[in-house]
């Protein structure tokens, strides 16, 4: 199997920038807090690696195969991944905010039955039903991902609930992505799977071009470091608790009064 | 172009622009958020006019936070309740108050990770009682507040009054110098 030099350039950018990104995940011990995001650049660093390898030494089928095979997996990690920023947000003591739960499920249902709504609406051209799957599927995911970022953002805000500064880069480099991917899987979806598709090509290249910039960014910002937090005041600190425990016996009488 | 197409391109096109919209929006929002400090959100409680609510409270409280058992205790009608609130207009103040110690909540998780616990039990305590007022609102849009406001409202309305009540006086009896012009205001 050929590869085209373009081919071999977003390949070897893939990989450095996956790598260097692994390399300030390393250095600045932040794979500490972000062991799942590690773990999924590191896939990333494994997929693109045995990819090459199995376009260069194998057959077209085997190579359909590892590459659909991963990115079902990446799929997953990606899920995973939101779910790491979701618990680093939404978890301030280590539980799930309760304020929040019922929004979850809502979030959850909701981008599902929107993502399914689309994906339903989509009539790829494919000579293969798995080609049809394959698209559908990828259009559905890149839909419920782009909503689960956009989420965490709605949430975050109507809550109140801060986003740490790493969290925040990494969700608005993925929540970024994840939206153009949605309009680059739509346009695979028009477009269809059909052999010599030179469109269908340039619009899997322009997605790698996005990824890969959305790896600098993180690579940028994942080697700064967070503002300093400021030191609470002895006063400060008094007057909040006893304005949480002001609060609390208010509550006591508003649900008193209800029962 | 099958019409099945035309609509999936149409779909696509508004889901990926309300998405960047709602995005945007909130983005926005949060980034107001983490500009507004200390004295700018303890000066939003001072917007408030609480003369009415005080007096829709101290009808059922007294000016300790205590519940009232003297016979003169809980005499206003809901109609009198209603027009001291100032009707839904009155509610949103006291939503307006709920979004005060949310953000005030925001603010110290941003910069007080140490404060954490405070801030996240502050921050849920305001959210039910967000929860509360929520339900009055809901109440009156359905026509059903009359049997909901004699419930809920005043001691809504009460608990509100003796919160920010309570808040103003943490500033006042603080010496820290960031809250000085807040203290003049007053």
């Amino acid at each position: 199997m050929q590869l085209t030099g373009l081919d071999l350039l977003f390949w070897s950018a893939g990989l450095g920038a996956h790598l260097v990104l692994l390399s300030v995940l390393w250095i600045r011990r932040r794979y500490k807090v972000f062991p799942i995001f590690t773990a999924f650049i590191f896939s990333n660093v494994v997929r693109t690696v045995t990819l090459y390898l199995v376009r260069l030494l194998g057959t077209k089928a085997s190579y359909f195969y590892t590459f659909w095979s991963f990115g079902i997996f990446d799929t997953v990690l990606q899920l995973a991944v939101v779910y790491e920023m979701y618990s680093l947000t939404f978890r301030p003591l280590g539980v799930w905010a309760r304020d929040l739960r019922a929004a979850f499920i809502w979030l959850v249902t909701g981008s599902i039955a929107i993502a399914a709504g689309l994906t339903w609406l989509a009539a790829p051209h494919a000579r293969l039903w798995m080609q049809v799957v394959i698209i559908k599927g990828t259009f559905f995911s890149s839909a419920c991902m782009s909503e689960l970022f956009v989420g965490m953002i709605v949430l975050a805000v109507k809550a109140g609930l801060p986003w740490k500064t790493h969290v925040a880069r990494i969700s608005h480099g993925l929540g970024v992505y994840s939206i153009i991917d949605v309009l680059i899987e739509a346009g695979h979806s028009y477009l269809g799977l059909q052999r010599d598709s030179q469109a269908y090509t340039t619009l899997s290249q322009a997605r790698m071009t996005a990824y890969l910039l959305c790896l600098a960014y993180w690579i940028v910002m994942l080697w700064r470091n967070a503002p300093d937090s400021k030191k609470l005041p002895e006063n400060m600190r008094g007057q909040l608790v006893r304005l949480q425990n002001m609060v609390d016996s208010d509550l006591e009488m508003i649900r008193a009064r209800e029962r | 172009m099958s019409t099945r197409t035309v609509y999936f391109i149409v779909a696509v096109a508004i889901f990926v622009l309300t998405l960047i919209a709602i995005a945007f929006y909130y983005y926005r929002r949060s980034q107001k958020s983490s500009q507004k400090n200390w004295e700018r959100l303890l000066k939003r409680l001072t917007a408030v006019d609480r003369s009415s609510i005080a007096e829709v409270a101290l009808d059922i409280i007294d000016e300790s936070g205590q519940k009232r058992q003297d016979e003169a205790s809980a005499a206003l009608e809901p109609s009198q309740i209603w027009k001291l609130v100032g009707g839904l207009k009155g509610l949103e103040v006291i939503e307006a108050n709920c979004a005060v110690l949310v953000d005030l909540a925001f603010y110290l998780q941003q910069w007080y990770p140490e404060a954490v616990v405070v801030a996240e039990q502050l921050r849920l305590s305001a959210r039910e009682i967000e929860w509360q007022v929520g339900r009055l609102r809901s109440a009156q849009e359905t026509g059903k507040l009359e049997g909901a406001f004699s419930m809920y409202a005043q001691p809504a309305v009460a608990a509100y009054y003796l919160m920010t009540r309570r808040v103003l006086a943490l500033y006042e009896e603080g010496n820290l110098a960031m809250l000085a012009d807040l203290r003049n205001a007053l």
